[in-house]
C-alpha cells in the first residue's frame, strides 16, 4: 500500500495477499483484453488473407472449399492486369480523383476559411446548408443532374459530370476544413492584419501553413470518396468502357469472369491495396480526420 | 438601424438568388425541349463512320462479330463500323436518350421484350420505309414468330439478328442408368423422369434430375410457361394472367415438381452449389443436373466444356393435353435497330440490311456463335454448318406453334413481374394462387398504365 | 446624447465603403460555394420536384400528369414500400449494432496496452476497403455453398446459413459487413473515451465503484454527445446505402452483366431493396423520371427530418463558432 509505493524503483515479489488479488487481477484483465484484442483483429484481417489467398488458387480450386491454394498461381495477377480495359479503370481513377481532390481543395479553402472566421449575415445559414448538403444522399438530384449533363452538355460517357462539381467546393470538406479552422487562434489572422495584410494574404501566408494538417485530413477523405465512388461512375461512364473507374470495372470483371472468383478476387486484391498503402504512409492526418468529424472539434 | 451597412450584404445575397432562380429557370426550360432532330438525309455512299453496341462479351463471340463487320466493310468500303461489346440493355437505353457523338447509331439487345420500350418511345427508328425503300417484304424473309416480336403496334423499330430457341437437353448416360429410353414428350413424363434422375445424397443431391427453381438460369416462367402457350394479354391489352389457364398450370405444375424432388430450401441451397451459367462448370456439363431447360448455344458451350459428355437434345415437353402440338418450343432473338438520334441512318441502314438480310452473312454469323439463323432463306441454305443434334431447334425455330413472348409499351417489365410471383409462389411465401394471379395482373395493368 | 447624433448623423467616411468591400469580399470567399449550390443543389432540388409531376421518358417532351407518379409510387410499385421496411430494419439493427459495436472496439482498444498502434491499424484497415471491392469479398466469403465461412462452421458442426442467397440472413450479412468496416467509429469513440477525464475515475473508484458503474456513471455522460452524433450520422448514412445491397444482390443473384435478362432488384426477394437502388431502378432502368423524382423526394424529406434533429442536438458541430 502506500509504504510499498514509497518505496524506490526496485521490483519485489507481491507480499501481502491484497496485492497478490490486484495482481492477479490486473493480469487477468491483460489476458481478457489482449484475447478480445486477438479475436477482434482476427475477424478484421481473416477476410483480407482469404482475399488474398484465393486470389492465388488455380481456377478449378477457387470453386471448392480448400482455404489454402495448393498451388500459388501468381499468375492471376498477371492475367488481370492483361484484361482489357484495366489499365484504362486505373488511369480514369487517378484523374477523377486526383484531379478532384485538388479542385475540392483549393475550392473549398476559403469557403471554410469565411464560415470559420468572417462575421456576415447569413453565417449560420450558410452553414446549415452546407451541413444540409452534406448530409443529402446523390439520389435526391441525380435525374435533373443527369438530364443537365448528358442533354444539355453532352458530357455522359466521361468522368466531368462528376469532377467539374468538385471545383465549386465540397460540403463536407467545407464543413471538416471550418471546424479545424476554427482552432486557429485569432491572434494569429490579427498579427497579420497589422502587418498590413489583406484576408486573402491573410490566408496564403498565415493561415494555410498551420491548417496543413485539416488540408491534408480532407484531400484524403476526398480522394477516397472519388476512389471508392461506385454510383458516380455508374451513372455517367457506364456507357463508355473508356471512362470506367476501378469500382465500376471490378464489377463488369466479375461479370466477365462469372465463377473465376480467382481472378475475381486478385482484381479485389488490386483495388483495394492502393488505399491501404496510401493509408500507412498518412495514418496520422486519417485519424485526425476522422476525429474533427465527430468531436467537440 | 436603416442604413447603407446593412443594405449591401442583403443586396448581394438577393442578387445571387434572383441570379440562381432565372439561371434555373433558364436551365428547365431548356431540359425540356425534345432532343435535336435527325432524320434520314444522310448519304450513305459518302465516307463515314458509325457506332454499332452489341451486347456479346465471350471472345468467340467477339470475333464472331469482328468477321460480320469486316464482310460488310469489304461489301461497302465507304462505311466504317466502330464496334463497343458488352453493352447491357441499362447502357443502350441511356445511350440512345442522350445522343450525342458517343452514342451508338446502330444497337442490338438480346432483350426481344424490350421492343415495344424502344418503339412507342421512339428511341429506334420505323424500318418499314426502310425495307421498302429497297424492296423487301419482311414477312417474306423472316420466320413468323421472329416478326411477331421486332414489332410494337404496327412499328416496326427492330429487325431480328440472329435467334434462340429453348429445348430440352439431357444426359444420355444418366437416362441408359436410369432406364429412361426416350425423351419425355408430356408433362407427366418429365416430371417422372426428374424423379428418377435423382439421387439425394444427406442433405443434398448426388445427381438432381432438372433444377425448376425459378433461379435456374434458364428455367424462368417466360421459358416454363412458354411450352404452355399462354396468352399475355387480352384484346384490350389487359393482362390475362388470372384468366388463362394455362398460367395457373404452369405454377401449379412447377411447385408439384419442386415438391417432389426435395423442397424448395433443399433445391436452393444445391442450386448455390452449382457453377455459374456460363462458365465450364455448369452443371449440366459436370453431369450434377441430368436434364436441362437451355436455349441452344448451350450444345456448343457444353461440348467444349466436356467432350464425353453424351449430349441429347429434344423439344421441351408439352402439357399433357396439348401434346399433338410437341415439337414446339420458346423463340427469342437477338434484335437490332437504327437510333432515332443518329445522324447516319441511311449508312446504318446499309449495315443493318446487310447483318440482317444478306443470307451468306447471317449463314456465316450463326455457324460462329451457334444461334439459329433468322431469314428464311438462310434455315434453308446449305452453308449451314451444325451438329445434327442442332437440328432441333431449326425445327423448333420453324414450328408454327412455337411461341414467343409478346412486347408491351414498358419492356420486360411484366415478365419481371411475373417471374416475381413464381419466387414467392415456390418457396411457400404466397398460398393463395388464385388470388395472387389475380393481384400480379392488376399491378400489370398498373404498369403499363404508368407508363402511357 | 449629442456625440451619439453626430455620430449617427455624420458617418465617419470610411464606413459604408468599407463595409461594403467586407461584403464583396465575403462573397468571393463563398462564391465557390454559393454557385455549387445554386447549380448542384438548390436548381436540381427544384427540378426534381418539377420532374415528379411530368411524365417523362427521355425521348418524348415532359407531360404534365399531377399526382400519377405519386400515387404509383405509394400505392402500386411493388418495390416501395419492401424498401421503406428495409430502411427502417437498417437502421433499428444496424445503426444500433454499429454504435455499439464502434463503442466496444474502441473501448477495446483503450484498453489495448501491447502494441497499440498495430491493432488500432488492423481494426481500422477494413473501413479503407472500397465498398464495391469489400462487398465482394464478402460475397465471396459467404458464399453459401463455395465459401470458407460456411465450410468452417460446417466443420464445426453449426448450421451454415445461406447469407446473401437467404431473404432473412441478407440484411444480417450486409450488417455484418458494415461491422467489419467499423473503423470511423472506432477512431471516433477512441478519441471520445480519451477525452474523459482521468480525475473522474479515480474519484469513482476511491468511492468504490465497481467497472461496469464507473462505465455508467463516468464514461456514458461523458461521451453521450458522441453517441448521439454517431446514431444519428448512422441513420442519414442508412440513407444513403446503395452501393453495398445493390453489389451484394447482382453478384449472389448470378446475374451476369452481359446477359439480357432484366434484373431482379433486392435479392433475395426484396431484401436488399433500398430507397436509392429504387431511383436507379425507376429512373435509369424503368425510365421513368417522373416516378424516380418522387422516391428522390421521400428520400430527401428522410434525410433532412434527421438532418434537422442533428443540428438541433448541435451534438458536436460548434454551431455557434467561435
Amino acid at each position: 500500500m502506500a509504504q510499498v509505493l514509497d518505496k524506490p524503483v526496485e521490483l519485489r515479489a507481491p507480499v501481502t495477499p491484497a496485492e497478490r488479488t490486484a495482481r492477479r487481477k490486473a493480469l487477468m484483465e491483460w489476458i481478457a483484453v489482449h484475447s478480445l484484442g486477438v479475436a477482434a483483429a482476427l475477424f478484421f484481417t481473416l477476410p483480407f488473407v482469404f482475399v488474398f489467398l484465393t486470389s492465388l488458387m488455380s481456377d478449378s480450386q477457387a470453386l471448392s472449399r480448400d482455404l489454402i491454394p495448393h498451388t500459388w498461381e501468381w499468375g492471376n495477377y498477371k492475367k488481370v492486369f492483361d484484361t482489357p480495359g484495366f489499365l484504362t479503370w486505373w488511369k480514369n481513377t487517378l484523374i477523377y480523383a486526383g484531379l478532384g481532390t485538388v479542385l475540392t481543395v483549393v475550392s473549398s479553402i476559403p469557403v471554410a476559411y469565411a464560415l470559420a472566421k468572417f462575421r456576415f449575415r447569413g453565417r449560420n445559414l450558410s452553414l446549415m446548408l452546407v451541413i444540409s448538403m452534406m448530409m443529402l444522399p446523390p439520389q435526391v438530384v441525380i435525374i435533373p443532374m443527369y438530364l443537365f449533363w448528358a442533354k444539355q452538355l453532352d458530357l455522359s460517357g466521361t468522368l466531368w459530370p462528376l469532377i467539374i462539381p468538385m471545383a465549386f467546393g465540397d460540403a463536407f470538406s467545407i464543413f471538416l476544413l471550418r471546424q479545424f479552422l476554427m482552432t486557429i487562434p485569432n491572434e494569429y489572422l490579427d498579427a497579420a492584419k497589422v502587418d498590413g495584410c489583406g484576408e486573402f494574404k491573410t490566408l496564403v501566408r498565415v493561415v494555410l501553413p498551420m491548417a496543413k494538417p485539416g488540408i491534408a485530413a480532407v484531400a484524403l477523405f476526398q480522394f477516397f470518396y472519388a476512389w471508392n465512388d461506385y454510383f458516380g461512375p455508374q451513372i455517367y461512364a457506364s456507357e463508355n468502357p473508356g471512362a470506367w473507374t476501378l469500382s465500376y470495372g471490378l464489377e463488369s470483371f466479375k461479370g466477365a469472369h462469372h465463377t473465376d472468383w480467382n481472378l475475381t478476387m486478385a482484381a479485389t486484391v488490386l483495388v483495394m491495396a492502393p488505399v491501404i498503402l496510401v493509408f500507412f504512409f498518412a495514418q496520422k492526418a486519417f485519424v485526425e480526420g476522422v476525429t474533427l468529424t465527430g468531436v467537440k472539434g | 438601424m436603416p442604413g447603407t451597412s446593412r443594405k449591401t450584404p442583403i443586396t448581394s445575397r438577393k442578387a445571387a438568388v434572383a441570379l440562381a432562380a432565372s439561371a434555373s429557370l433558364a436551365l428547365l426550360t431548356t431540359a425540356c425541349t425534345g432532343q435535336s432532330s435527325s432524320g434520314a438525309s444522310d448519304d450513305a455512299s459518302k465516307d463515314v463512320t458509325i457506332n454499332f453496341w452489341h451486347a456479346w462479351s465471350a471472345a468467340s463471340e467477339l470475333s464472331a462479330v469482328k468477321s460480320l463487320v469486316a464482310g460488310f466493310e469489304k461489301a461497302h468500303p465507304n462505311i466504317h463500323v466502330n464496334v463497343v461489346g458488352n453493352m447491357t440493355d441499362d447502357k443502350i437505353n441511356q445511350a440512345l436518350r442522350t445522343g450525342g457523338g458517343k452514342s451508338p447509331d446502330v444497337i442490338s439487345s438480346f432483350t426481344t421484350n424490350n421492343v415495344g420500350k424502344f418503339c412507342s418511345s421512339g428511341a429506334l427508328v420505323d424500318l418499314n420505309p426502310f425495307f421498302k425503300k429497297d424492296g423487301i417484304d419482311p414477312e417474306t424473309t423472316f420466320p413468323k414468330a421472329m416478326n411477331e416480336y421486332t414489332q410494337f403496334d404496327g412499328n416496326r423499330c427492330t429487325a431480328p439478328l440472329l435467334g434462340d430457341a429453348y429445348g430440352l437437353y439431357y444426359n444420355k448416360t444418366e437416362f441408359k442408368k436410369a432406364g429412361i429410353t426416350s425423351p419425355p414428350k408430356t408433362w407427366s413424363e418429365f416430371e417422372a423422369d426428374a424423379k428418377k434422375l435423382t439421387i439425394s445424397k444427406g442433405d443434398s443431391y448426388s445427381q438432381l434430375g432438372f433444377m425448376p427453381n425459378y433461379h435456374g438460369w434458364e428455367s424462368t416462367t417466360e421459358h416454363l410457361f412458354a411450352q404452355f402457350s399462354p396468352t399475355y394479354f387480352d384484346k384490350s391489352g389487359k393482362s390475362a394472367l388470372a384468366t388463362d389457364p394455362a398460367f395457373k398450370a404452369g405454377f401449379t405444375l412447377q411447385k408439384k415438381l419442386v415438391d417432389e424432388l426435395g423442397g424448395f430450401k433443399k433445391l436452393e441451397s444445391y442450386r448455390s452449389t452449382l457453377g455459374d451459367e456460363w462458365g465450364d462448370k455448369h452443371p449440366f456439363h459436370t453431369g450434377q443436373v441430368a436434364m436441362q431447360l437451355d436455349g441452344e448455344w448451350r450444345l456448343g458451350m457444353a461440348t467444349a466444356a466436356n467432350p464425353k459428355l453424351d449430349i441429347g437434345v429434344a423439344p421441351l415437353p408439352v402439357p399433357d393435353d396439348q401434346v399433338a402440338q410437341y415439337g414446339k418450343g420458346y423463340i427469342t432473338g437477338t434484335i437490332t435497330g437504327i437510333a432515332a438520334n443518329s445522324k447516319k441512318q441511311n449508312a446504318a441502314w446499309e449495315f443493318v440490311k446487310y447483318i440482317t438480310t444478306d443470307t451468306d452473312a447471317v449463314v456465316g454469323f450463326s455457324n460462329a456463335i451457334h444461334n439459329v439463323p433468322s431469314t428464311l432463306a438462310a434455315l434453308k441454305s446449305p452453308k449451314l454448318k451444325y451438329d445434327p443434334r442442332f437440328k432441333t431447334f431449326l425445327d423448333i425455330a420453324s414450328n408454327q406453334y412455337s411461341t414467343t413472348s409478346p412486347a408491351s409499351i414498358n419492356g420486360g417489365v411484366y415478365l419481371t413481374t411475373i417471374q416475381n410471383l413464381g419466387y414467392d409462389y415456390e418457396s411457400g411465401k404466397v398460398k393463395d394462387l388464385d388470388s395472387a394471379l389475380k393481384s400480379t395482373a392488376k399491378q400489370i395493368d398498373t404498369d403499363i398504365a404508368q407508363a402511357k | 446624447m449629442s456625440t451619439v447624433t453626430l455620430a449617427k448623423k455624420r458617418r465617419p467616411p470610411g464606413l459604408a465603403a468599407k463595409q461594403r468591400k467586407q461584403a464583396l469580399r465575403t462573397l468571393a470567399f463563398m462564391s465557390p460555394w454559393l454557385i455549387g449550390f445554386a447549380v448542384f443543389f438548390a436548381y436540381p432540388l427544384i427540378s426534381t420536384v418539377y420532374f415528379s409531376f411530368m411524365h417523362y421518358d427521355g425521348f418524348k417532351p415532359p407531360t404534365w400528369v399531377g399526382t400519377k407518379n405519386w400515387t404509383y409510387v405509394f400505392k402500386n410499385y411493388p418495390y416501395f414500400w419492401p424498401a421503406m421496411r428495409n430502411t427502417l430494419w437498417l437502421v433499428v439493427v444496424m445503426v444500433s449494432l454499429r454504435v455499439v459495436f464502434g463503442l466496444g472496439v474502441g473501448l477495446l482498444i483503450t484498453k489495448i496496452k501491447t502494441a497499440t498502434g498495430v491493432f488500432r491499424t488492423l481494426f481500422y484497415l477494413p473501413y479503407l476497403a472500397p465498398p464495391v471491392a469489400a462487398t465482394m469479398a464478402f460475397a465471396f466469403l459467404l458464399n453459401p455453398g463455395t465459401g470458407p465461412v460456411n465450410s468452417l462452421l460446417e466443420k464445426v458442426g453449426i448450421p451454415a446459413p445461406g447469407w446473401f442467397n437467404d431473404p432473412t440472413w441478407s440484411k444480417p450479412a450486409l450488417t455484418l459487413l458494415a461491422l467489419w468496416g467499423i473503423g470511423d467509429l472506432m477512431v471516433i469513440f477512441m478519441a471520445a473515451l480519451l477525452d474523459v477525464p482521468q480525475e473522474q475515475y479515480e474519484a469513482a473508484e476511491l468511492d468504490g465503484a465497481s467497472a461496469w458503474q464507473r462505465f455508467r456513471y463516468v464514461t456514458l455522460p461523458n461521451i453521450s454527445p458522441i453517441v448521439m452524433f454517431a446514431v444519428v450520422t448512422g441513420v442519414i448514412q442508412t440513407m444513403q446505402y446503395y452501393t453495398q445491397p445493390l453489389i451484394a444482390g447482382k453478384v449472389a443473384s448470378g446475374v451476369i452483366q452481359g446477359a439480357g435478362t432484366q434484373f431482379e432488384p433486392g435479392y433475395p426477394e426484396k431484401s436488399t431493396l433500398t430507397l436509392p437502388q429504387l431511383v436507379y431502378n425507376l429512373g435509369f432502368q424503368r425510365f421513368d423520371y417522373g416516378s424516380a423524382c418522387v422516391v428522390a423526394l421521400v428520400l430527401f424529406a428522410l434525410s433532412m427530418v434527421f438532418t434537422a434533429f442533428l443540428m438541433r442536438r448541435r451534438g458536436g458541430l460548434n454551431l455557434a463558432g467561435d
